[in-house]
């Protein structure tokens, strides 16, 4: 898309519109080099994607006040998959894209509490108010998950199973795709479903 | 007749940041007529009302949300069909567009009875609706609605109000598209381009994709009057790996009008087929 030819006087909602078109073309795609980012989390610690090549990278977009999201907090559901997993050697990331004064915007100070709090155990939380690394990687909702090889290859971009819905009773017999997509490339198989339709809140990305 | 249910979404003290304030949603289970008849359909519906700056989900509710979900409880010989979905709107926020309906929704579904069904005075019907409402937040809730009518046979008085209601609503249900129309879908790198041949220029488009993850729902669409009829360019979805066969959803050409398609996707430079 050639920005140039946009008309000016056309207006900043065609301008916004264009642009989002824009980066969905960059956004990530399973079968593809996962985008780098840099990104700091709530220690203040800095992360490079790059700096984890040998390791699988799981991402996943977080809303504290979502109830998608607290589906599977408030459950543990989440907070098992942490611990399961980067007990594993996984590097688990959750990623929070809320803009300030938007839903489940959170400080560092607030973030850590909540981790210790629901007993949370990813690697670190991303903050990311700019909504930078979430249009990166053109995440949708909360939650919203990805995976990335070894390799730097994505290989999971979706739900984090397959019952769409708010209950925490749901969470029992569903197919967790992340556990699936995790299980079966470390088995050195074919990840059967490296696409889901990502089911949640809609991210809250600064207007 | 009829009987509403006021539903609030869930609290959750254990969170750290609990403070969801429920919006008050009513959900109403409205009859047309005032009567079931043996061997006939009975058209109900379900009226979602919202306060202002809230929705509710289409069938494929976009990037984000969730349709209402409903779960039918009738007494032998009745059958419930299928929700009717009234042409959505496109609700932007930033990256993301959902598919809903603002301030609320009229679903109706028929009810098919039996001739075999016996006449009494009051019979129960009953739905078990999940839906998730949003505005800037989501709140997810649940209601059982009922209704109590009576079995006759012969004729049965229209519910006026309801009757009303229910004819405004058939209009706004995307219609099959006229045998004449010439549709067709053509896969071009990454987008679809949809031809509809309507018999005269359509100044307006918007297409609603019934799958999920065939479309960038966020991407423009470019919608282009054609001598007899209307092009929309609808960019593909990352998610989507593999070629899908059919374009399947609704278009919408403005007042109200809109229209069910089912394109089958040809390749880029193959004309696509028609159904």
């Amino acid at each position: 898309m050639n920005v140039r030819r946009l008309n000016l006087a056309a207006g900043l909602t065609t301008a916004a519109i264009l642009l989002t078109a824009a980066l969905a073309v960059f956004a990530a795609r399973v079968g593809e080099t996962a985008p780098d980012f840099t990104a700091t989390d709530s220690n203040g610690k800095t992360h490079h994607l790059a700096d984890y090549r040998g390791k699988y990278v799981v991402l996943e977009w977080h809303n504290n006040g979502c109830p998608y999201t607290r589906k599977h907090y408030e459950s543990g559901n989440m907070e098992n998959l942490q611990r399961e997993w980067t007990t594993r050697g996984v590097v688990w990331f959750t990623v929070i894209s809320s803009a300030p004064g938007q839903e489940g915007y959170v400080t560092a100070e607030q973030e850590n509490q909540y981790m210790q709090q629901m007993h949370a155990a990813p690697t670190a939380a991303l903050l990311d108010p700019s909504g930078d690394l979430g249009h990166l990687y053109g995440a949708k909702t909360t939650p919203h998950m990805f995976i990335i090889n070894p390799e730097g290859v994505l290989i999971y971009d979706g739900a984090i199973d397959n019952r769409p819905t708010p209950d925490a009773s749901d969470i029992p017999g569903a197919v967790n795709y992340v556990t699936q997509a995790l299980t079966e490339a470390m088995a050195g198989r074919p990840v059967s479903v490296p696409v889901s339709q990502p089911y949640g809140c809609s991210v809250k990305y600064a207007h | 007749m009829t009987c509403a249910a006021s539903a609030n979404g869930r609290g959750g003290a254990n969170s750290a940041q609990s403070q969801i304030s429920a919006p008050h949603v009513e959900i109403q289970l409205l009859a047309e007529q005032k009567a079931i008849r043996p061997g006939r359909t009975l058209w109900v519906g379900l009226q979602f009302q919202l306060p202002s700056g809230w929705h509710v989900y289409w069938q494929n509710p976009g990037d984000s949300g969730e349709p209402p979900k409903v779960k039918w409880s009738l007494p032998a010989g009745l059958h419930a069909g299928d929700l009717q979905w009234p042409a959505p709107q496109r609700l932007e926020s930033p990256s993301i567009v959902d598919y809903g309906y603002p301030d609320g929704v009229l679903l109706l579904a028929p009810i098919r009875a039996d001739s075999t069904v016996s006449p009494a005075s009051a019979v129960p019907l009953q739905a078990d609706v999940r839906y998730l409402v949003c505005r800037e937040i989501c709140v997810p809730g649940k209601a059982n609605v009922r209704l109590s009518l009576p079995v006759q046979s012969g004729v049965a008085a229209w519910n006026a109000d309801a009757h009303a209601l229910f004819e405004k609503t058939r209009e706004q249900l995307p219609k099959p598209a006229p045998a004449a129309w010439r549709i067709r879908a053509q896969s071009q790198g990454n987008y679809f381009v949809l031809s509809i041949a309507t018999g005269k220029p359509e100044g307006q488009g918007v297409f609603f994709p019934l799958g999920p993850g065939e479309i960038e729902n966020a991407a423009l669409q470019k919608a282009s009057a054609t001598a007899n009829g209307i092009e929309i360019r609808v960019q593909k979805s990352d998610q989507l790996l593999k070629p899908i066969a059919r374009l399947r959803g609704v278009v919408e050409f403005g007042g109200g009008r809109a229209y069910e398609v089912d394109a089958l996707v040809a390749a880029s430079g193959a004309r696509g087929s028609t159904k």
